[in-house]
C-alpha cells in the first residue's frame, strides 16, 4: 500500500500480542516499534515518531488514557485502542480524548488494519483536503455540498448532510454519538441521542439500498457510528476467507 | 420516678407482714397441738417432765416462718410447759428457783433453735435457688458463646428470659424482624422511647392489667435492641425479684454481646471483604489471565489463515479455521461465565440509551456470523420501528445468546429466520428457528440456569446458561423474553419483547432545523 514503509508503534506488556502483531503488522508492510510500558511508550514516541500506535489500555505503570493523554497534548499520530468487551463508557472516554478507534480482544487482524488503515487515511486526506470522496455507491462533494448514490443526486437536509460530513471526515473510523450531537446539534444537545437515532435512520433511507441492512452507515452499539469505505463484511473477510457471510441481506 | 419506688416497696412490705401473721398464728396453733400432746401424755402415760417438747413447735417455727414466729411460739411454750409440767400444775405461777432456771434455759435453747432452724432453712433456698441460677446461666452463656450470628444471640437471650419469668418475651429492634408483633398496641409508643433512649426502662400496665417491663437489653447502647417482657399480674416482692434476675441475665448477654458482637462483627466483615476480593480477583483473573492468550491465540490463527504458504492447502487452512472457530468459543464460554457471575451477584445495570432496535438485530447477527455460518439466515426487520431505551450491549448479548441456540439446535443447513416487528406497547426480537424444539415440559424449565434438555446432553454441548443471561438481561431491562415451540422436532421461536418507554421521542420534523 505504501511505497515508504510507514512504522507502527505497538504499546503492549503482553509479549504474545506484541509477538503476533509485529508479524501481523510487518506482512502488512509496516515496520514495527514495541513498548512495554507506558513510560517507555512515551520514550519511544518522542524519540522516534511513527506514523501509527497501537495503544493496550492494561499497562503495567500507567493508565492507558494517561498515556494517550500526553501523547494528544503534542502529536496527532493516528491511534487505534486495545479494549476489551462490555465497557462502552470506557471507549467513549478513549475516543473522546483522541483515540482514532479501537478494537475489542480478541480481535482479528484484518479488522485492526482496516480501522488502522482508515485512521490513517484521515489523517493523510485532512491534510490533503480532498474535495470529493467515495464510499462504495456513496459519493460526497465537499465542496458542492452535494451527495449522491450512484451518481444519481440525493437530497438532504442541511442537518443530514453535516451528519454524512463529520461521519466522512472520519470515514472507516467511528465516531461517538456526543461528537455528533455536539458537532451536528450543538453544546446543548448532548444526551439527545435519539436525534441521532431519527437523524440516522431518515439518512439510512436515503443513501442505503436497505436501510435495515445498512452497508456504508454502520452502528457502533453503544459507542456511536462508522462510515464504512467498503462492504464491511468484506473487510472483515481479509482475515476469515473461509467464512461465508451471513444471508438475509437483500 | 420516686412515686414508682414507693409504690414498688409498699406492696413487698404488706405481703411480708402477711406472712408473719399468718406464720405467728400458725406456731401458736402448734403451740397448742404441743400443749394437747402434752396433756395426752401426762395423763396416759404419766410423763411428768416433757418441757422439751415445746421445743419441736419452736423449731417448726423457725424453719417454716422465721425469726419472729419462733419468738412467739417460743413465749408461748414457756408459759404453756410452766402450766403444765412445773409445781403448782395447771397454774402459771414457777415454784422454786430450779424450775425458774429451767425455764430460762428452754427460752434460750428455744431462741437459738429458731434461729438456728431459720438460718438452715435460708441457706438451702438460696443454695437451691443458686444452684438452679447457675445452671441456667451456664446453659444461657453457653449458647451465647456457641451462638454463630447475633440473630442467634437474640434468640438465646429471648427463650432464656422467657424461661426466667416463665412469660412471654418480646425482642425488638436488634434482630432483623426487629418486628413489634406481639406488643400490645398502647405499648408501642413506650417501646419507641426506650429505642429512642427517653428513659432506660419502663414498667407499663397494658389493658389486660399484665404488667411490662421494657427495657434495653444493654443499657449502654440501642444497638442490642430492646426487650419487652410481659411479667404478668406481679406486684411488689415478687415484681422487684423478677426485675433484678432481668437486669443480671440482660447484664450477662450485654457483656456478651459486647465482647462478642464487636470481634464477630469484625470478623465477618473481614471475612465478607475477603471473599469479595478474592471473588474480584478470581474475575479479574480470568477475565485478564485467560482472555490475553485467547487474544493471541484468535490474532495469530487470522494471520495465518491468510498466509500464502497455508492457503495453497487446504486442509491446513481449515485447520487454522479451527484454532479460530475453537478459540471464539472459549471467549464466548468465558464471557457467559462472566456475565453470569454479574446477573447472580445482581450487578446487572442497564446502562439506558435510545436504541434503533434494527442496529441491535444486525450487530448480534454480525458478531454471531461465524456461529451462524452452517445455516441460512432471513432478517425481517420493520424498517420503521419506534425506537425504544435499552442498554444496547445487554440486548445485543441477549439476542446472541437466543441465536447460539437457534443454531446450535437446528441441523446444518436448517434455515434461521430474525425478525423485528411492533406489537402493541413493545418492540419484539424474536428468532425462528426449525430445529429440536421443545416438549412441553423442557418448555417450562428451559431459561432456568443451567437446565439442559436431557436429550441433547451427550449431543450438544453448552452450559445451560445461555437462555438465562439473555432472560436475565432484558427483564433488566423491563422486558421479557418468550419461548415457543410447536413440539419436539418441530422448531422454535425465541422472541425478546422490549417495552417502549414512556417517554415520546419527539417529532422528527422539531429537530431538522
Amino acid at each position: 500500500m505504501n511505497e515508504i514503509p510507514s512504522s507502527v508503534l505497538v504499546i503492549d506488556d503482553e509479549v504474545q500480542i506484541r509477538r503476533f502483531l509485529r508479524t501481523g503488522f510487518e506482512l502488512d508492510g509496516f515496520t514495527v516499534q514495541e513498548a512495554e510500558t507506558g513510560a517507555e511508550a512515551l520514550r519511544t514516541v518522542t524519540l522516534q515518531p511513527s506514523d501509527l500506535v497501537i495503544l493496550d489500555l492494561n499497562l503495567p505503570d500507567m493508565d492507558g488514557a494517561d498515556v494517550l493523554e500526553r501523547l494528544r497534548a503534542w502529536s496527532t499520530v493516528p491511534l487505534i485502542v486495545l479494549s476489551v468487551r462490555a465497557n462502552e463508557a470506557e471507549k467513549v472516554r478513549l475516543l473522546e480524548l483522541g483515540a482514532d478507534d479501537y478494537v475489542v480482544k480478541p480481535f482479528g487482524m484484518a479488522e485492526l488494519l482496516a480501522r488502522a488503515h482508515s485512521a490513517m487515511r484521515r489523517q493523510l486526506r485532512a491534510a490533503r483536503g480532498e474535495p470529493m470522496v467515495k464510499f462504495g455507491p456513496l459519493a460526497i462533494d465537499f465542496a458542492a455540498r452535494a451527495v449522491f448514490i450512484n451518481d444519481q443526486r440525493v437530497a438532504l437536509t442541511p442537518k443530514e448532510y453535516r451528519l454524512l460530513q463529520v461521519l466522512a471526515q472520519h470515514s472507516g473510523n467511528v465516531v461517538t454519538h456526543q461528537f455528533l450531537l455536539r458537532e451536528v446539534w450543538g453544546n446543548e444537545h448532548l444526551d439527545d441521542t435519539h436525534y441521532l437515532r431519527i437523524f440516522v435512520r431518515k439518512l439510512r433511507r436515503k443513501i442505503e439500498a436497505d436501510p435495515t441492512q445498512p452497508r456504508i452507515l454502520l452502528t457502533e452499539l453503544g459507542v456511536g457510528y462508522r462510515l464504512v469505505m467498503s462492504d464491511p463484511p468484506a473487510a472483515v473477510a481479509i482475515g476469515s476467507p473461509d467464512a461465508p457471510a451471513a444471508t438475509g441481506s437483500a | 420516678m420516686l412515686g414508682r419506688r414507693l409504690s414498688l416497696r409498699l406492696d413487698p412490705r404488706l405481703a411480708g407482714l402477711w406472712r408473719q401473721l399468718r406464720g405467728v398464728a400458725i406456731s401458736l396453733l402448734l403451740v397448742a397441738l404441743t400443749t394437747v400432746v402434752a396433756l395426752l401424755l401426762r395423763h396416759y402415760i404419766g410423763i411428768l417432765r416433757g418441757a422439751v417438747l415445746y421445743l419441736v413447735p419452736v423449731m417448726i417455727a423457725g424453719y417454716q416462718f422465721g425469726v419472729v414466729p419462733a419468738l412467739v411460739s417460743a413465749v408461748a411454750g414457756v408459759i404453756l410447759s410452766g402450766y403444765v409440767y412445773f409445781a403448782q400444775l395447771y397454774t402459771f405461777k414457777v415454784a422454786s428457783p430450779q424450775e425458774a432456771l429451767n425455764l430460762v434455759l428452754y427460752m434460750v435453747v428455744a431462741v437459738f433453735v429458731s434461729h438456728l432452724a431459720n438460718q438452715a432453712k435460708r441457706h438451702t433456698t438460696i443454695a437451691r435457688k443458686r444452684e438452679q441460677e447457675m445452671s441456667d446461666l451456664y446453659a444461657f452463656s453457653r449458647r451465647l458463646a456457641a451462638a454463630p450470628s447475633a440473630a442467634e444471640i437474640f434468640v438465646a437471650i429471648q427463650n432464656h428470659l422467657a424461661h426466667l419469668v416463665q412469660r412471654k418475651v418480646l425482642l425488638l429492634g436488634a434482630a432483623d424482624d426487629g418486628s413489634a408483633d406481639g406488643v400490645p398496641e398502647q405499648l408501642r409508643a413506650e417501646v419507641g422511647q426506650v429505642e429512642r433512649d427517653e428513659g432506660r426502662e419502663r414498667i407499663t400496665a397494658d389493658d389486660s392489667g399484665n404488667i411490662w417491663l421494657i427495657r434495653r437489653v444493654s443499657p449502654k447502647t440501642p444497638d442490642f435492641g430492646v426487650v419487652a417482657v410481659d411479667l404478668g399480674r406481679v406486684s411488689g416482692e415478687a415484681l422487684a425479684e423478677m426485675r433484678q434476675r432481668i437486669d443480671d441475665a440482660l447484664a450477662d448477654a450485654a457483656a456478651t454481646l459486647e465482647r462478642l458482637d464487636v470481634a464477630r462483627a469484625l470478623n465477618e466483615a473481614k471475612m465478607r471483604s475477603e471473599t469479595e476480593l478474592l471473588r474480584e480477583a478470581l474475575i479479574g483473573s480470568v477475565s485478564h489471565e485467560l482472555r490475553t492468550p485467547l487474544a493471541s491465540i484468535l490474532g495469530a490463527a487470522t494471520i495465518l489463515s491468510n498466509a500464502p504458504a497455508l492457503a495453497a492447502d487446504e486442509r491446513l487452512h481449515a485447520l487454522t479455521g479451527v484454532v479460530r472457530d475453537e478459540a471464539e468459543r472459549l471467549n464466548n464460554d468465558i464471557q457467559n461465565l462472566l456475565d453470569a457471575t454479574t446477573i447472580s451477584r445482581q450487578q446487572v445495570r442497564p446502562k439506558l440509551q435510545w436504541i434503533e432496535p434494527v442496529d441491535i438485530v444486525n450487530a448480534a447477527v454480525e458478531h454471531r456470523r461465524r456461529r451462524l455460518a452452517g445455516h441460512p439466515v432471513t432478517l425481517e426487520l420493520d424498517s420503521n420501528l419506534p425506537i425504544v431505551r435499552a442498554d444496547p450491549v445487554q440486548v445485543e448479548q441477549a439476542l446472541m445468546q437466543i441465536l447460539d441456540n437457534a443454531a446450535k439446535y437446528s441441523a446444518d443447513g436448517a434455515p434461521i429466520r430474525v425478525t423485528a416487528e411492533p406489537n402493541g406497547q413493545s418492540v419484539v426480537l424474536s428468532v425462528h428457528d426449525c430445529g429440536a424444539g421443545l416438549s412441553g415440559e423442557e418448555k417450562r424449565q428451559v431459561g432456568g440456569r443451567f437446565f439442559r434438555g436431557p436429550r441433547h446432553a451427550a449431543t450438544t454441548s453448552g452450559s445451560g446458561l445461555g437462555l438465562w443471561i439473555a432472560k436475565a438481561f432484558i427483564s433488566a431491562n423491563g422486558g421479557k423474553v418468550e419461548v415457543e415451540s410447536e413440539g419436539i422436532g418441530r422448531g422454535a421461536t425465541v422472541s425478546i419483547h422490549l417495552p417502549l418507554s414512556g417517554e415520546t421521542a419527539p417529532l422528527e420534523t422539531t429537530v431538522d432545523e
